[in-house]
């Protein structure tokens, strides 16, 4: 039928396409074996040139490698030969994925809430702390102020307690003019408004990092969901390729 | 937010829209409608899986790997909707002819239907954006 290079060349496609269907029945092997290399023959008969390793190998090419030519062959194979001996099987995992599988997903999502959780916490913390740098630049701002601008009101504010400065701090602010301890105090304000304002600028990070994390985690759930759809769908018309089951009228 | 090429779409693997990519959708689009070319083939006609691939690419318009027919057959084989039959050839192996069920020219009559509306879908669509940039050429030449 073909010359010896060329029987060569075909039988071990053959052979190739032969390994991929392991799983598949004999008979129904042997049949499409048989039909493939009725494909090759005609193809090889219909394929002009004088090289004749040439012309089987543009054949093969054409043909596809062998995991493509047995594409989706050996799940409906599979499903029709091994279903029922499989059955109880399949009862123990559902049972198995009942008893733990279920219980361990609950986990899951608690794991996965908790995390999310943990992290608004660290957030909301970190901005209250940000918050409250600012507000003590902000106190000494006005502080510093009165200590310039309203001298009388700052000593009523000792008088009252309001404003109560004790040991080595005290002992070194008697040592200054109040001009200049409202400029160190002009100073420390303006530390404590520029941390202020750096954790904000930070935080503007950890606002994106957090929203990363939940759209990624509503994606990983979007996802999940969405192959969960698709696998009902499948069971629900099981003779049917998912690629036309959008085609099935309810 | 998840937009390919950012760094953490770099790191997760997410890669960008690539030529793959598209080939992948191209595949997808074509393996559906793929089935239907077959039966609409088959409704007609018998054919063995070569003679069928040639009639399927006989336009020039695709390329197709010819191996890509056998699960197809295999498929409709399975649910039903096309029959074979070894029939010996005097000019080499025997052929294993297919051709359509009761059953599968029922379907095929529905699925054509159903793929005449999805058509109809699609190219109202383009239509409808088409005539938009052609009405907003219209404008801005009147503006001008």
């Amino acid at each position: 039928m073909y010359p010896e290079v060329v029987a060569k060349i075909v039988n071990d496609y053959l052979e190739r396409v032969k390994s991929q269907l392991r799983l598949v029945p004999a008979r129904e092997q042997e049949e499409f074996l048989r039909e493939i290399q009725s494909h090759v023959y005609e193809a090889y008969r219909q394929t002009e040139g004088d090289d004749d390793v040439a012309r089987v190998l543009a054949v093969l090419r054409n043909l596809g490698e062998p995991s493509e030519v047995v594409a989706d062959r050996l799940p409906g194979t599979m499903v029709r030969s091994g279903a029922k001996r499989n059955l109880p099987l399949y009862i123990l995992t559902g049972i198995l994925i009942a008893l733990f599988g279920i219980p361990l997903g609950f986990g899951g999502v608690g794991v996965l809430i908790g995390l999310l959780a943990a992290v608004a916490g660290i957030l909301v913390a970190y901005f209250a702390a940000a918050g409250s740098i600012l507000l003590v630049g902000a106190i000494f701002t006005l502080l510093s102020f009165v200590r310039f601008a309203l001298p009388d009101l700052w000593d009523k504010l000792v008088l009252l307690g309001v404003i109560q400065i004790n040991g080595p701090a005290a002992e070194f602010l008697d040592r200054l003019s109040p001009p200049d301890q409202a400029l160190l105090m002009i100073l420390i304000a303006t530390v404590f408004v520029a941390c202020g304002l750096g954790l904000l600028w930070l935080g503007k990070y950890m606002l994106r990092g957090m929203r990363f994390l939940l759209t990624l985690t509503l994606d990983w759930t979007r996802r999940f969901a969405q192959t969960v759809r698709r696998q009902l769908r499948r069971d629900k018309h099981p003779g049917l390729p998912v690629s036309q089951v959008s085609f099935v009228k309810n | 937010m998840l937009e390919p090429g950012t760094w953490y779409c770099r790191i997760l693997g997410i890669v960008q829209y690539s030529d793959e990519s598209r080939d992948r959708r191209v595949t997808q689009l074509r393996k559906g409608i793929l089935e239907l070319a077959v039966m609409g083939v088959l409704y007609h006609e018998r054919h063995y899986g070569y003679s069928l691939v040639r009639v399927l690419t006989e336009s020039g318009s695709i390329s197709l790997k010819e191996g890509t027919v056998y699960p197809i057959l295999a498929r409709l084989n399975a649910d039903g909707l096309v029959r074979s039959e070894w029939v010996e050839s005097d000019q080499g192996p025997p052929r294993k002819y297919y051709g359509l069920t009761s059953s599968g020219r029922q379907l095929f009559d529905e699925l054509s239907k159903e793929f005449e509306l999805l058509i109809s879908l699609v190219q109202r669509k383009w239509k409808g954006r088409e005539q938009a940039a052609h009405e907003g050429k219209k404008l801005v030449v009147r503006k001008a």
